[in-house]
């Protein structure tokens, strides 16, 4: 389970202060308007800004003094999330060794990586002969062979046709349910997961303002904030 | 029809092409030309040797320097920064005094060793050109790549922040991609200004030994007045900077659309690093600072500047370094508004501003004073063809910094401009202006602190008639009055400094 409390964040032009649980195992899609502090808590979560006050658990381990590398938390961005450089195999193989100095065992796993993803015909090609979609299954192979039980994605599809970002989503839930991930993923266009995620968290204003079922929120008479930002 | 930078860069091409055809016409002894084969294999193994030495020495201490900076923030950082500038763009005839005080027998490190017991060695020769050109160099690559590294996606220190990078990963990952992009383009472009450099050489070079190109061209004109070899190594000059200047054209990355969400995302490494940084700082600053601080010295000797040919010198170094730095950003503007024709864009502007890099000003000068000379009074041809000379020498650093700027732009907005019929004058003010007002302002700035500081026409036209600060500073050395010579390169080095102080406001202003 993941827990933050008070999870505060302070810049000269922005305060944030998160409150939420998300049940181990759960899809949590995290939506709200642009600069209302999601990619924030994301990266809060992951070790990347250092909160002022709060407590930030998961499954019972606290977060807040471990570094980046060392929290179970694995991450995805919407762009440049490979290492323009290195093959598709090699930029999933950072994610055993940054070294790359891999043993047989190590590369079968990143074949096998590759391999779930469906990208094994793919696996010498660069980040610059691959699509949008290609690159962002290879960062989800890395994330997946990593083994981090907690996945963080940040808008990873924005960029993705509607078509492809609706099975992406649905690569990700099958992906989870598989490996037993607990995932937080923000979203644009929060209806592509209302079949999807298990909960929603709507975060404005630098706080997760309302948290819970597609339906309970998108109901008449659910929070006027979320019905809001949705035009209902 | 022709456009305005394809007319610009024929109009360049065919001045200089005028001007060294000028020069060769001028002589009568092509005979000459034969014996000079073992003269030439001479000339072009030493200015290459101490060109790739003092290359070498600037790209490894200056991707040091850089990295450094990249990882670390601290109180001074700003101040090392505005220093790099200010050695980047002082003038070439007061980086040598500097040397000279600091590293000289009666300089600082002289007297020290004398105090200590031992006889110093003579700073004149290869090693003394070698260090000024890496004082000189060393910042030009370290303020290019610390640029070219923090354009990186920010996400990408995140990702190796979140992979458990090490050191060596980072450098591996995130570094080595950048400076493999990078250096090839930086390393041609130090190697042209070592080869064809003249003061430096002028100054500390200890005897033809180590000539350039350069030296043996104003050799030829201002001592024996032999046009035909002064036109015969200015062609062998521009043949060889030609093709490195194609040579750096080719290895210039692309511009790249790499905007990242986060660019100041912090980096796994900082703490591993944080010894050898602050090494690779205080090396760097100990090589920097002495030479340009050493200047400080004029301070007590401000008075001896009170004269009317101090005076005059100023005034005439400010009017020619104001025109030739409103002349290179005009010929930079007109080159580079080529750019707005992607993707056809034609490698013609390329060439005419690269070009100026190889040209010799002194042979450059030289055609054209001979070409100009039955038309009009040779005494006033000195006031039009410093500036000329001076604006064209400083295009091709004016054009690098407009022309990506323009670029971008094009990329950005060319199709929206063009589908709205944005055109011309409204282009400029409504488009471009934005993209190009903090590179105008940089390209301005450098090109006037360049042409302030030179010490190379001037030294052909220079006189009584026309005497500008840095031919002051060189008569003075030459006379010994170091006193004054000192008040002097402290007023060109605070012009100089003032002048990247101000660019580095104006760039971070409208960045």
């Amino acid at each position: 389970m993941l827990e933050f409390a008070g999870l505060a964040l302070r810049y000269p032009d922005f305060e944030a202060c998160y409150d939420l649980t998300v049940p181990a195992g759960a899809l949590c899609a995290v939506i709200g308007p642009s600069g209302g502090g999601k990619t924030t808590l994301l990266h809060a979560i992951a070790g990347f800004e250092r909160p002022s006050a709060g407590r930030l658990h998961f499954n019972g381990q606290d977060l807040l003094p471990l570094a980046p590398a060392a929290r179970p938390v694995s991450i995805l961005f919407q762009d440049h999330n490979l290492f323009p450089h290195l093959t598709a195999a090699e930029n999933v193989g950072l994610g055993l060794k940054p070294s790359l100095r891999l043993d047989v065992d190590e590369r079968e796993r990143v074949a096998a990586a590759l391999a779930e993803v469906n990208l094994t015909e793919f696996a010498s090609r660069r980040p610059a002969e691959l699509s949008g979609g290609q690159r962002q299954r290879v960062a989800l192979a890395r994330a997946l062979l990593r083994g981090k039980p907690l996945m963080l994605l940040d808008e990873p599809f924005g960029a993705l046709d509607p078509g492809l970002r609706r099975e992406m989503i649905d690569r990700v839930d099958t992906l989870r349910r598989s490996h037993g991930l607990t995932v937080l993923m923000t979203l644009h266009t929060p209806e592509e997961a209302a079949q999807t995620a298990d909960l929603f968290a709507f975060v404005a204003n630098g706080r997760v303002e309302a948290a819970g079922p597609w339906d309970r929120l998108t109901a008449p008479g659910g929070p006027e904030p979320v019905r809001r930002f949705l035009g209902r | 029809m022709l456009r305005p930078a394809t007319l610009t860069a024929l109009a360049i091409l065919a001045l200089a092409c005028g001007s060294l055809l000028g020069l060769a016409r001028a002589g009568s002894d092509i005979a000459t030309l034969a014996t000079l084969g073992p003269y030439l294999t001479r000339l072009i193994a030493s200015a290459g040797l101490q060109a790739a030495l003092s290359t070498l020495l600037s790209l490894v201490l200056g991707t040091g320097l850089a990295l450094a900076l990249l990882r670390r923030r601290f109180p001074g950082r700003e101040l090392l920064l505005a220093l790099l500038t200010t050695a980047a763009v002082a003038p070439t005839i007061v980086i040598a005094f500097g040397i000279v005080a600091i590293y000289g027998r009666s300089g600082l490190l002289g007297s020290l060793a004398r105090s200590l017991g031992a006889e110093p060695p003579s700073i004149y020769g290869l090693h003394g050109i070698v260090i000024a050109h890496v004082v000189m160099n060393m910042p030009l690559v370290t303020r290019a790549l610390l640029h070219a590294f923090e354009r990186e996606p920010g996400e990408r220190r995140r990702l190796a922040s979140a992979l458990g990078f090490s050191a060596a990963d980072c450098f591996r990952h995130l570094d080595w991609p950048v400076i493999r992009r990078e250096a090839p383009a930086l390393a041609v472009l130090v190697f042209l200004l070592c080869f064809t450099s003249f003061a430096i050489v002028l100054s500390l070079g200890g005897g033809p030994a180590n000539a350039t190109l350069e030296v043996a061209i104003y050799e030829a004109i201002r001592f024996e007045a032999d046009f035909v070899r002064a036109a015969a190594l200015a062609g062998l000059q521009l043949l060889i900077c030609l093709a490195l200047a194609a040579a750096m054209t080719a290895l210039t990355p692309k511009s790249r659309e790499e905007a990242g969400a986060e660019r100041n995302a912090t980096r796994p490494d900082l703490f591993a690093l944080r010894r050898l940084d602050g090494l690779v700082l205080i090396l760097a600053a100990a090589l920097i600072a002495p030479p340009l601080f050493s200047v400080a010295g004029g301070l007590g000797a401000m008075t001896t500047l009170a004269s009317a040919e101090f005076v005059r010198a100023a005034v005439t170094s400010a009017v020619i370094a104001v025109s030739a730095g409103l002349l290179a950003c005009l010929l930079a503007l007109l080159l580079a508004s080529g750019a707005r024709r992607l993707p056809q864009r034609s490698r013609l502007p390329d060439l005419a501003a690269f070009a100026m890099l190889g040209l010799p000003p002194f042979a450059f000068v030289a055609g054209l004073y001979v070409l100009l000379r039955g038309f009009t009074d040779p005494a006033s041809l000195g006031l039009v063809l410093v500036p000329l000379v001076n604006a064209l020498m400083a295009l091709p650093y004016a054009y690098r910094l407009l022309a990506p700027a323009l670029a971008t732009s094009a990329q950005r907005h060319g199709r929206l401009a063009e589908s709205l019929d944005i055109a011309g004058w409204n282009r400029l003010r409504l488009v471009e202006w934005p993209a190009l007002r903090g590179a105008l302002g940089a390209a301005f700035a450098f090109a006037t602190a360049l042409s302030l500081g030179d010490f190379g026409v001037i030294a052909l036209f220079g006189g009584p008639e026309l005497t500008t600060l840095p031919y002051l500073l060189a008569n003075r050395l030459g006379a010994y009055r170091i006193e004054e010579a000192s008040a002097l390169a402290l007023v060109l080095v605070l012009s100089a400094g003032g002048l990247a102080f101000l660019t580095q406001r104006w760039s971070a202003r409208h960045a």
